[in-house]
């Protein structure tokens, strides 16, 4: 009764002091932004049921990774026995969930075997945090608290494990020696009992009380350590995959408030008069903690600090500032100092300081690539590019702040509606002597004719020299293929990637929307593009914006009609050039889209070689994210020439491109370490060409 | 009546340019059959004060006032509107640089004489008085009818030739009383560029790119610079490297130069580059990638390894200087 | 101490400049307008020195000599962060008639600081900074690469052929100023474009005035003749060529 009493009393402070710890956090949630609607469902249990219980993403590293699923696996059955504690312990019984019978005894034996399992897991963590070098447990983020908080949780965990295992021994050891009945079955422990010869059956008992206290008392104090500690994803890390982002990585969420500023802006009427009664105050983008969307919040407490989003961060890697992981830690950090602050004097309070700058500096924030590889990596899918995007809105949107070559960029894309200083009229150059008419859809419409697709040829297809060569290599091939199609000519115009990626999103708006008014004017269905930029904004962001077209990617298009045999590719040209290939960031990670471009590679080489880090571990080449129009930030390498050693080390003779940054960044690498004479670096569209003999 | 050109002396010496301005002004006293006036500010020599004689000059004139030690706009306007009303001046010639088209633009107000910078030819004609001159920055050229009695005229640089003529010039000393109150100027602090040969003022250039490959081989274009008499200038990665110095940057963030002649070697022709020199009067590129964007803007071209292709150069360029 | 910018309102750097009526004018159908760069980095330099407190800047205003089409080109002016606009309505004739108007707008509303640039992309002129200070009969300071506000007091750096001088002139005065007026120009912010609607622009008739300059014909450069390669097994002729045909070593 006493017993009862005690273990009552002391559950009752346990859930007290989680009550309020729940209480403070929701406090803080209400200080953020609302905008992230929690719809199909089913499709978020198949995700959780996959990532979160099948631990698909921990397995991105087979080792580690399988040492984690047993460990999160032991946890979820040991779950089962800690929930009958509690009951046994309200109630006086002695495992009273063993009336369930058969169920009860698979219970009971897969946690004691876990129980081991997860013990030697844990040594084995131990072992590698205390005497190992592990790079990603390492950071200018990773305080000394941040270590101790890793071993004193493993330390919990491992006590517990321990205390299991005691229990599990000495109620066996107990009821074995005094001939009574034990509930459940323990495989391991029962084996282990068995070697403790002459100890006696009072002394087992107290062995099991002794552990049942133990264990149970660990877990309450460990259940109130977690919201403070690394560990929180205990918790959290199910429901922050439930609540994972669903869009493809290559989407950024289009911002509302601006929109409606945008449209006020391009109606001349309305362009000069004073802002209507209800414009919106809120600030755009996120300086403060406050500013984020609660689900920001959400994915920074559930974030574990593992560090493998910034082992796989090409600016990290590179010795530049940024790390994906601080960003998270940053916004958590923050938090926990600003929400008491506002709980007290109000949301709008000022403490002089703030996420940005204080925390998160700008050096780090315009270093990011926008790659997603810290997205594609995080075991439970926080979005760490969003939170690093809507920081860079607000330097542009609110501040006017951008890297100087940034700001260049802006107007030019404003004032000559390309990222580079050239004139609209010179976008047609590249067909110039190409043999055929390359169709112009202003010529087709004044004709009264409609082609069946728009060929969507891209600032970099127009106006870099050495992209122009792959405009003409695929509109070669569409000609070859007699398809119906027209180019827009001197009326294309930046579709806005860079600006948005860049953080001025009132920019990307004005171009969206004029281009989507254009291709609409156009009656426009079906979009070719070359450019994985350009295809993920139109695929991806313009149907935000009332632009919903039929995108199809050109490497998609070309395996396509590889496939169903008018493009009639043999491997004769190129069998015995080597190719490997680099998935762009915007094509692969940002949409998914791997397997086709190596379907067609196939296609024409025999000897096609992956790199080590291919596919969704693909190392971006550098470009993304508006780095392409910027001065690198400070750091030990260039992330080219990272990405052209990948290459070089598959001893190819080709590397096989899909992406106008891309290729200029593997080209520079190429130069960079004198090989460009002996290493072609060409595009898919231009390899395709090749083999056809165009 | 006459025409009256602004000859600025550096520390009392004329440069080059000085005298292409001359001929310039002479040829246009010519034109309406009148003499041609220089006025120089500041202790000159008479020996260099003679030097524009050779170039067409009737009378040069020497100004000193204890005033005009320091640019100040206000002083000089004051000391030329003077000069040209006491020369009956028609014409006013300035060169267009920095001190030309501080003075010339408030000359202009101060004598209501209409003004066209930046002319390059001689005057298309003279009744009505049209001058020729570069607009939109080069994209095109514009024919400007000047209407007032007196004009004032300041030359783009690097667009006139020396022409020597015979010497008749006589050379005067001139004291003039300016008002002290116009004097509104005061120097701080004098910031000289040291000794070598100034990028923007070198008729020749050598320039070299990342296409050199290494900080290690530019000897051979420097000595291709010092044979020629050039500056030596670099593309933008390349003083980002720290290969070259920050101050040999040409291009649209660093110098903008106009030279006769300017050589880029293993220079591709990016955009950003052309920006700084495309203003020269001819450019030669060499490069070994045959479709490099600079073998558009140049007029003479060499696809090949510039390591090879400098020290043929260089030879031949000194034998050439023999 | 109050500054105003003097702002005009070019093509786009991009544009393929075409003539029309007899190539006296430039046709302006389709041409994306946008302030003159040297104008905008001035503008920005009279902001940054009016964010910093110790200066004693209270406000910036641009000035424009132009037509409606240039409303758009004043109210990025605004949205960059100047507080009001002045706009005189006339086209915009030579320099002299420009900083005849503009002259006539300062001695009515008094500016302490008057910034123009040294050129404008379209007509090269590098004339209406020192002419709108002799119509005023204040000092001017031209190439200024630097202005800075030490105690109170304006510091300009100059350049001069050869170097550079640091100055100081009284206020009011003009400076032209040139590149490196400031790093790179500032933006407009989305904040900044929807606080610009509510700032105001002054409208102005012109003074009656003439000026002295008319441009009566616009020609468009010859094409520049292809490259002329030379054979790289013999440089020589380069040297040759420069030498008897370019004459320029």
């Amino acid at each position: 009764m006493s017993g009862q009493i005690v273990f009552a009393l002391t559950l009752l402070v346990t859930l007290g002091v989680f009550a309020y710890t729940v209480y403070r956090l929701s406090r803080f949630f209400s200080f953020t932004r609302p905008g992230f609607p929690v719809k199909h469902i089913s499709r978020r249990i198949g995700l959780m049921l996959e990532v979160a219980f099948g631990q698909t993403k921990i397995f991105r590293r087979p080792l580690v990774g399988l040492a984690h699923a047993l460990v999160f696996w032991g946890f979820c059955i040991i779950l089962f026995g800690s929930i009958e504690m509690v009951i046994d312990g309200l109630a006086g019984t002695d495992k009273i969930l063993s009336a369930l019978g058969g169920f009860y005894r698979f219970m009971m034996a897969a946690g004691d075997i876990f129980a081991y399992i997860v013990a030697a897991a844990i040594i084995i963590f131990l072992f590698r945090r205390l005497f190992i070098h592990i790079r990603r447990f390492e950071g200018i983020e990773m305080k000394k608290i941040s270590h101790i908080d890793a071993i004193v949780a493993l330390s919990l965990i491992l006590i517990l494990m321990l205390s299991l295992i005691g229990m599990n021994t000495g109620y066996y050891g107990y009821k074995m020696l005094t001939g009574q009945v034990s509930h459940g079955v323990y495989p391991i422990s029962s084996l282990v009992a068995g070697l403790l010869t002459g100890i006696s059956p009072d002394a087992l008992h107290t062995l099991y009380d002794i552990s049942w206290w133990t264990h149970i008392l660990t877990i309450f104090v460990f259940a109130n350590i977690l919201p403070y500690s690394k560990h929180f994803h205990v918790f959290l890390s199910v429901p922050n995959v439930f609540l994972s982002r669903l869009e493809p990585l290559g989407k950024l969420i289009n911002m509302q408030n601006v929109t409606r500023e945008v449209k006020l802006m391009m109606n001349p009427d309305t362009a000069f008069a004073p802002a209507p009664a209800d414009a919106p105050v809120e600030r755009f983008g996120v300086r403060d903690a406050e500013d984020v969307v609660w689900k920001t919040y959400f994915d920074s407490l559930s974030c574990t600090q593992c560090g493998r989003c910034t082992s796989v961060c090409p600016a990290n890697i590179t010795g530049k500032r940024l790390s994906p992981r601080k960003v998270m830690m940053d916004l958590r950090a923050r938090m926990k100092e600003k929400g008491p602050l506002m709980i007290k004097n109000g949301r709008e309070y000022s403490d002089n300081k703030s996420l940005l700058r204080d925390y998160i500096t700008e050096e780090e924030l315009w270093a990011c690539t926008t790659c997603n590889a810290c997205a594609m990596e995080c075991p439970i899918n926080i979005n760490h590019p969003s939170l690093i995007v809507d920081m860079r809105r607000y330097l542009v949107m609110e501040e006017g702040s951008a890297p100087g070559e940034l700001k260049s960029v802006f107007s030019n894309i404003e004032n000559n509606g390309a990222p580079w200083q050239y004139s609209s009229e010179d976008r047609l150059l590249w067909a110039r002597d190409i043999g055929f008419t390359v169709p112009v859809m202003s010529d087709l419409s004044s004709r009264g004719e409609k082609p069946e697709y728009l060929y969507w040829v891209g600032c970099a297809g127009a106006f870099d020299d050495r992209y122009k060569k792959v405009a003409r290599a695929f509109a070669t091939i569409l000609d070859h293929l007699s398809i119906s199609y027209a180019v827009l000519g001197k009326e294309e115009t930046c579709t806005g990637d860079p600006a948005r990626r860049a953080g001025n999103e009132m920019l990307f708006q004005m171009q969206a929307l004029q281009v989507i008014e254009l291709l609409n004017s156009y009656g426009i269905k079906k979009i070719i593009t070359t450019c994985p930029h350009c295809y993920n904004v139109f695929r991806n962001e313009y149907p935000d914006l009332g632009g919903s077209f039929e995108v199809i990617n050109y490497v998609q298009f070309l395996e396509h009609h590889a496939k169903e045999g008018s493009l009639k590719l043999t491997p004769e040209a190129l069998k015995d050039t080597g190719m490997t290939y680099h998935d762009p960031c915007y094509l692969g990670r940002a949409n998914e889209i791997y397997d086709e471009p190596r379907t067609l590679l196939r296609r024409v080489t025999g000897t096609f070689v992956e790199m080590d880090r291919n596919r969704s571990f693909a190392l971006c080449c550098g470009a993304g994210g508006a780095q392409m129009f910027k001065e690198a930030e400070k750091g030990d390498r260039e992330v080219f020439i990272e990405r052209t050693e990948d290459a070089l080390a598959t001893d190819t003779g080709v590397i096989a491109t899909a992406c106008p940054f891309c290729m200029t960044m593997l080209t520079d690498g190429l130069k960079y370490k004198n090989r460009e004479e002996s290493i072609k670096n060409l595009d898919i569209a231009e390899i395709v060409a090749l083999s056809l003999d165009l | 009546m006459s025409v009256l050109v602004y000859t600025q002396n550096w520390e009392g010496k004329f440069k080059k340019s000085t005298f292409e301005l001359v001929s310039y002004a002479s040829k246009v006293a010519q034109m309406l059959n009148t003499n041609l006036v220089c006025i120089t500010i500041g202790p000159v020599t008479e020996e260099e004060l003679r030097k524009p004689g050779k170039y067409g000059a009737d009378k040069i004139i020497r100004l000193e006032s204890p005033l005009s030690s320091v640019l100040d706009n206000q002083v000089y306007t004051d000391i030329i509107a003077q000069v040209a009303m006491k020369e009956n001046a028609k014409i006013i010639v300035f060169s267009n640089n920095n001190e030309g088209r501080a003075v010339a633009p408030r000359l202009s107000v101060r004598l209501r004489a209409g003004m066209a910078s930046g002319v390059s030819k001689l005057p298309l004609s003279l009744e009505p008085f049209t001058v020729y001159k570069k607009s939109y920055s080069g994209n095109a050229f514009a024919h400007l009818v000047i209407n007032t009695d007196i004009k004032i005229l300041t030359l783009a640089q690097n667009s006139f030739e020396l022409i020597e003529t015979s010497d008749n010039a006589v050379t005067e000393t001139l004291e003039l009383v300016v008002d002290e109150a116009l004097q509104k100027t005061t120097v701080r602090e004098v910031q000289k560029q040291t000794g070598k040969l100034l990028i923007t003022d070198a008729e020749v250039v050598v320039s070299g790119g990342r296409g050199m490959k290494s900080p290690d081989n530019w000897g051979p274009l420097v000595e291709l610079a010092d044979v020629l008499g050039a500056a030596t200038a670099c593309s933008r990665p390349v003083s980002d490297e720290g290969w070259r110095p920050s101050e040999e940057h040409t291009g649209q963030t660093g110098k903008v130069i106009s030279p006769n002649l300017y050589i880029a070697v293993g220079i591709s022709g990016a955009t950003q580059h052309l920006a700084g020199v495309s203003s020269s009067k001819y450019i030669v590129a060499i490069n070994t990638d045959k479709d490099a964007p600079i073998f558009e803007a140049a007029q003479y071209g060499i696809v090949g390894d510039a390591l090879k292709v400098l020290p043929e150069l260089v030879e031949a360029a000194k034998e050439l200087k023999k | 101490m109050k500054i105003l910018v003097c702002i005009s309102n070019v093509p786009d750097t991009t544009t393929k400049v075409k003539f029309i009526d007899g190539d006296t004018r430039l046709d302006t159908a389709g041409v994306q307008w946008i302030i003159n760069p040297w104008d905008e980095l001035s503008l920005t330099r009279a902001l940054e020195l009016k964010d910093d407190a110790s200066s004693g800047i209270t406000s910036v205003t641009v000035a424009h000599v132009g037509t409606a089409i240039s409303e758009p080109t004043i109210r990025k002016a605004l949205a960059i962060g100047a507080d009001e606009g002045i706009r005189i309505n006339a086209e915009p004739g030579d320099a002299w008639y420009v900083a005849y108007q503009l002259a006539e707008i300062i001695r009515k509303e008094q500016f302490d600081i008057i910034l123009c640039g040294i050129e404008s992309s379209d007509h090269n002129g590098s004339m209406t900074g020192g002419m709108i200070a002799e119509f005023l009969g204040i000092p001017s300071v031209s190439a200024v690469s630097s202005i800075k506000i030490e105690n109170g007091s304006p510091v300009l750096t100059r350049e001069i052929d050869g170097g550079r001088e640091i100055v100081s002139v009284p206020v009011p005065f003009v400076a032209v100023v040139q590149k490196g007026i400031a790093k790179e120009p500032r933006i407009a912010s989305m904040r900044g474009i929807m606080t610009a609607r509510t700032k105001p622009v002054r409208l102005y008739e012109p003074e009656a005035a003439e000026g002295l300059t008319r441009t009566v014909l616009f020609e468009k450069p010859a094409p520049r003749a292809a490259c002329r390669f030379i054979d790289p097994e013999n440089p020589r002729q380069l040297i040759e060529l420069l030498q008897n045909e370019a004459k320029v070593i």
